[in-house]
């Protein structure tokens, strides 16, 4: 159990701090690598503050709380729906907030999230992509990339639309 | 920055009167280039620092922090980006080189419908619309010479770029709902190497500025061109203050702060405000004097009103198989089916469909903020497989949205902040729902599973804050941009917007740049402006 009376983030409410990234961004492809480096950035951050660190000690503490109440078991003991669904409950607490607003620049700015996603980040110094796949997508034919040229032209304004000569068109 | 520092320009006396020009961006530089190779003096002040193409980032967070304008800002109104991001109204550039640092590239001109919208939309309750005192015929010419400035693809002979991964998703859904105006241009990023610079790399970070200079911007052209004149001094990291005028109620300097906050002073015969559509009513409204008790230019009361920022949203789809939609031009691909008049669609204006890719780490922030859980890692989960579009369209002015100055935030100065208040009008919100809603069908017919409707980002397309009218009470510049009330200070970005219209506002703003340093050097030429 987390030590109620510390505003330091102890190993236990750490790994409730991963249980609860890992519930509230499911990622099923994901390793704890990734988690595990957003926590650390979320606890490097609350140093800066002694309020954000008390609001993440007790919000992490209280996880454990609501989990003994209803499910009779510790926070980072419950599967993942059980975990969801007691993080909608909280979904307005203030460290949970201030969690989803580090997560969301950090969790997707990890370079093995990059890989594991799908995308490839700096490719200036490799070339650009212009050898590297830029149009390799063959599920599609190649389309025009030249502007229309045949008998149709664009409408600019349509009928009803042209200028009266009383001015306004309504 | 780079430890090579920049060329800065031959050194201009700060009590020489000259023409002083507020930003380097798309309007700020153009005019400096312009009036450089008539040999006529010009100090360019830009806020930002001088970054160069090495010193570019091939990461969003990273480039971001680089070169976004991060001074206080606020965002009010009940749009949505006031609650997800209350001190980031606009996503701009502070740097030499301005917001073209950072623009994607698309480059259509304005429909001749688009400089007529009061007497084409008629009346719209709440909105403030007005026709511009100029026409399609007025800007061709110097049409044809922005794009030849900015090196557009698919015009005066440049060539089309390639299809990129998202563009061949775009263009074959495009063709299968009978979409016949796409192509993947105009665009403003070298095909093949011109003017001095090379070919894209399709190294797909368009936004982040390019590193390889195929990209047309103010900072890798017309300031560096300015300089060679030897008639250009570029001060860097300098934020103006306030513009002055002299007894008789002309424009007559520039006050400024350099990096360690000193305050200077620049004389002037001309004073060009360019500091986009949020800093430039600011630096009017800063300007406040005994002949100008609400604000220079301000005889109307619409310096900072009719804000607008461009109806927007954005949608991604997920398909079966890869696209890699973040390979290439971002946004080498532009639908124009959309961009006319027709209100039986239940909206007045018009909007185009341009691709758009970011990286996980943006898509992550921008794609619904606030979202979590499942449905929220199911659109980053899908990332591989997924194309994006970008839905830009005009809005409709409203005096209400405005730039005003904060009572309580300051900068990093203790100058007022920027408070930027907008609501969606009616019609706003129409475009929108159609466009997300074509959109959707675009990619479904090409075998998406499912689409994301993406809210308007912070803005890019900042525009109308110091319209341009016919009369002096309906806005704050005449044909030509110079201030309705203050002879010598011009308004040279897209604030003098008097309508948003449809298109990517950076090709629009170099014309009117064009047009207005013509007269500038005419005017000067005259002994008078």
């Amino acid at each position: 159990m987390v030590d109620s009376t510390a505003d330091t983030v102890s190993p236990a409410a750490r790994t409730n701090l991963v249980r609860l990234l890992r519930a509230a961004y499911p990622h099923p492809r994901f390793p704890d690598g990734p988690y595990e480096r957003t926590a650390d950035t979320i606890i490097d951050q609350v140093g800066e503050s002694l309020w954000h660190r008390l609001a993440l000690v007790q919000g992490l503490e209280s996880l454990d709380a609501a989990a003994q109440h209803s499910r009779g078991t510790g926070f980072a003991e419950l599967d993942d729906e059980q975990a969801l669904a007691l993080l909608r409950g909280i979904e307005d607490a203030q460290f949970f907030a201030f969690v989803r607003g580090v997560t969301v620049v950090t969790l997707y700015n990890d370079h093995e999230v990059w890989d594991l996603l799908g995308y490839e980040g700096e490719s200036y110094s490799k070339g650009g992509y212009l050898h590297r796949g830029f149009d390799d997508l063959d599920w599609l034919p190649n389309p025009r990339v030249e502007e229309y040229d045949g008998p149709e032209q664009i409408v600019e304004v349509a009928p009803d639309d042209q200028l009266t000569t009383t001015g306004g068109t309504h | 920055m780079a430890e090579n520092t920049p060329h800065l320009g031959n050194p201009i006396p700060h009590d020489e009167e000259v023409v002083v020009i507020v930003g380097s961006g798309a309007g700020g530089g153009t005019v400096a280039y312009e009036l450089t190779q008539k040999g006529i003096p010009c100090v360019v002040l830009e806020a930002g620092p001088w970054l160069l193409p090495e010193d570019y980032e091939n990461d969003e967070w990273a480039a971001f922090n680089q070169m976004a304008w991060l001074d206080n800002r606020t965002a009010s109104g009940p749009y949505r980006v006031a609650t997800d991001f209350p001190n980031l109204p606009a996503w701009i550039v502070k740097a030499v080189g301005g917001t073209t640092t950072h623009w994607s590239g698309a480059t259509p001109r304005f429909r001749e419908y688009e400089f007529k919208t009061r007497s084409h939309y008629g009346r719209v309750e709440g909105a403030n619309l007005l026709d511009w005192p100029i026409t399609l015929a007025d800007l061709a010419p110097f049409y044809d010479r922005a794009e030849k400035a900015i090196g557009s693809t698919h015009r005066h002979g440049r060539p089309a770029l390639p299809a990129n991964n998202n563009y061949k998703v775009l263009a074959n859904g495009a063709e299968k709902v009978g979409y016949k105006f796409y192509a993947t241009g105009p665009y403003g990023t070298n095909a093949e190497p011109y003017d001095g610079r090379p070919a894209s790399i399709q190294d797909g970070f368009n936004f982040q500025g390019d590193k390889s200079t195929a990209k047309w911007s103010t900072a890798v052209r017309e300031i560096p061109r300015a300089i060679a004149t030897g008639k250009c001094e570029v001060r860097p990291s300098s934020q103006a203050v306030q513009v002055t005028h002299d007894a008789s109620g002309r424009a007559d300097a520039v006050l400024y702060l350099d990096s360690e906050g000193n305050l200077h002073r620049q004389a002037a015969k001309v004073v060009c405000v360019a500091g986009n559509s949020i800093e430039s009513p600011r630096l009017l409204l800063m300007s406040a004097s005994a002949l100008h008790p609400d604000g220079l230019a301000n005889s109307s009361g619409q310096v900072g009103r009719n804000y607008m920022r461009h109806t927007t949203g954005s949608v991604y789809a997920r398909f079966d198989q890869p696209v890699h939609m973040y390979r290439g031009e971002t946004m080498a691909g532009i639908i124009a089916d959309e961009a006319r008049l027709d209100t039986s669609r239940g909206f007045a204006g018009g909007y185009y469909m341009e691709t758009l890719s970011l990286g996980p780490a943006f898509l992550a922030a921008f794609a619904e903020p606030g979202s979590w859980g499942p449905e929220f890692t199911e659109i980053l989960d899908a990332y591989q497989n997924t194309a994006g579009m970008w839905v830009v369209g005009e809005d409709m002015p409203q005096e209400t949205n405005r730039v005003t100055l904060s009572p309580a935030l300051q900068d990093q100065w203790g100058l007022p902040a920027p408070d930027v208040h907008f609501e969606d009008h009616p019609n706003d919100v129409a475009m929108r729902e159609h466009g997300y809603g074509r959109a959707d069908m675009l990619y479904e017919a090409v075998g998406a599973n499912g689409t994301h409707h993406t809210p308007p980002y912070p803005a890019t397309h900042n525009l109308g804050t110091c319209r341009m009218s016919e009369r002096p009470e309906d806005g704050v510049v005449d044909a030509f941009g110079q201030a309705h009330d203050v002879p010598g200070l011009y308004v040279s970005d897209g604030s003098v917007m008097t309508t948003g219209a449809a298109a990517n506002p950076t090709l629009t703003i170099v014309a009117l740049a064009i047009r207005q340093a013509e007269h500038i050097a005419s005017q000067l030429g005259k002994g008078a402006s």
